[in-house]
């Protein structure tokens, strides 16, 4: 294989990435080339590794590289209490919050009907049968305040329930540190409709 | 080409590059079209939270191509409030939109008739009878209109008690005693029922029931074969509700 080819392999390889268009492609190509060599050779290995080795968490669904990911595997954690986020990093941002000590279950998307997304695509089958283990007994819905997330958080609720667990899903309303005045209309109608007892 | 505070609804939208959405619209005087929305999903984006469904707009676009870009984008008024259980008739709605209107032909009575039946579903009506009436209008204004007024055989007016085969493509026929042995030419459904589609007062059960099978029919031959996802999501839910006591899908 001539060099130009291997060139323009590992540029249509960078284009993978969200966001990379040909042109960041190729400065990010050249860049390795002509000034880390080394950081190649780290990226190279980094990336057959998570290939090979991270998988899913045959419990929460999330990425893990043993069989459970380190919040199913521990023993400090919550096990009666199980939120279900849309991605990973829904997950993250709640863990960073502090206030979960639960465990998780990653859709890894959403009910979407337009795309073509069903509770069978979506994997809901793993789910269920967490639930049908009896050790859950409240579920957190955590799926984002979206038409889909909703509609999504929704048809969960009814899933739930008919297993006899208790739904709850995440409040909506005024962002801490935020002004009345600069928050958008949707959101102070739902502040207002799930206002609580002072 | 540009044009600017244009009546319109998103149909669905999706995530493009880090920032953007790419939008399918329907709006009243340009019908369906793509849009970009460059930056809409930017914390600081005058259109945070507006470019949703089921939320009037009045959206400004420039460029004649199958992806225009958005310019600018209103809310008409609050969001229509689909409650859980009609978020899924809202979805039905648009994926027949998207599924059966051609981009850029313009549909102005079609769109008043979305916005009415989406209104309805905010509202206190039957969803049932909310979607059977924007189907029959949805098949009439793209030109697969249903015979809802006379016997296509020799024209009589329909009679309301009497039994009708309706046969896709051509219209009711009236049905006789000797019919009544042999494979139905087309859907069986009473002049009652074709009459109260037509005037869009689906109050009877039977006519209901009647309509749902001959508009699911008609639909179908124009849908390609391929499901509807909203129905089937529709029906997942109504299978989990029976295990708690349900009732029929809507769609």
């Amino acid at each position: 294989m001539s060099q130009e080819t291997i060139l323009e392999a590992l540029k249509e390889a960078l284009r993978r990435l969200p966001g990379v268009g040909p042109k960041s492609a190729q400065r990010m190509a050249l860049h390795l080339l002509e000034r880390d060599r080394e950081g190649m050779r780290i990226l190279a290995q980094a990336l057959a590794s998570a290939a090979e080795q991270i998988r899913h968490c045959t419990r929460c669904n999330n990425f893990a590289e043993e069989e459970l990911c380190a919040i199913c595997a521990s023993s400090r954690r919550d096990h009666s209490l199980l939120c279900v986020v849309e991605t990973p990093s829904d997950l993250v941002s709640l863990e960073q919050s502090g206030a979960y000590n639960g465990v998780y279950y990653v859709l890894m998307g959403r009910l979407s009907p337009l795309d073509g997304i069903g509770p069978e695509e979506l994997g809901i089958a793993r789910l269920e049968a967490l639930l049908a283990t009896g050790r859950v007994k409240e579920v957190v819905l955590a799926t984002n305040p979206t038409v889909e997330g909703e509609a999504t958080a929704h048809y969960l609720s009814e899933l739930v329930r008919a297993h006899g667990i208790r739904a709850t899903r995440i409040a909506y309303g005024v962002p801490v540190g935020g002004e009345l005045e600069y928050t958008d209309r949707g959101t102070l109608a739902r502040a207002l409709t799930g206002r609580r007892e002072a | 080409m540009r044009v600017s505070q244009q009546p319109g609804f998103v149909l669905h939208s999706r995530h493009y590059s880090e920032t953007s959405l790419i939008l399918e619209v329907f709006t009243r005087e340009q019908g369906r079209l793509g849009l970009l929305a460059k930056g809409a999903r930017r914390r600081s984006s005058p259109w945070q939270g507006m470019l949703k469904p089921f939320q009037p707009l009045l959206l400004s676009w420039t460029g004649r191509s199958d992806l225009a870009l958005l310019i600018g984008a209103e809310t008409e008024g609050a969001a229509i409030a689909l409650d859980v259980d009609s978020i899924y008739c809202g979805f039905y709605l648009n994926e027949l939109l998207m599924r059966l209107l051609h981009r850029h032909d313009p549909h102005e009575r079609l769109f008043d008739a979305y916005r009415s039946a989406l209104r309805a579903l905010a509202g206190a009506a039957v969803p049932e009878i909310v979607l059977r009436i924007f189907e029959k209008n949805l098949l009439s204004d793209i030109g697969y209109g249903l015979v809802l007024d006379r016997d296509i055989q020799d024209n009589a007016p329909l009679v309301p008690e009497a039994l009708y085969e309706y046969v896709l493509d051509q219209g009711p026929v009236r049905v006789v005693d000797s019919d009544l042995h042999r494979p139905p030419r087309g859907i069986r459904v009473h002049g009652e029922s074709l009459m109260a589609l037509a005037l869009e007062q689906l109050l009877a059960p039977r006519a209901l029931r009647e309509t749902k099978s001959l508009v699911r029919a008609a639909l179908s031959r124009h849908l390609g074969g391929r499901p509807l996802h909203s129905r089937r999501l529709y029906q997942h839910i109504q299978a989990l509700r029976s295990r708690r006591g349900g009732s029929d899908s809507p769609t």
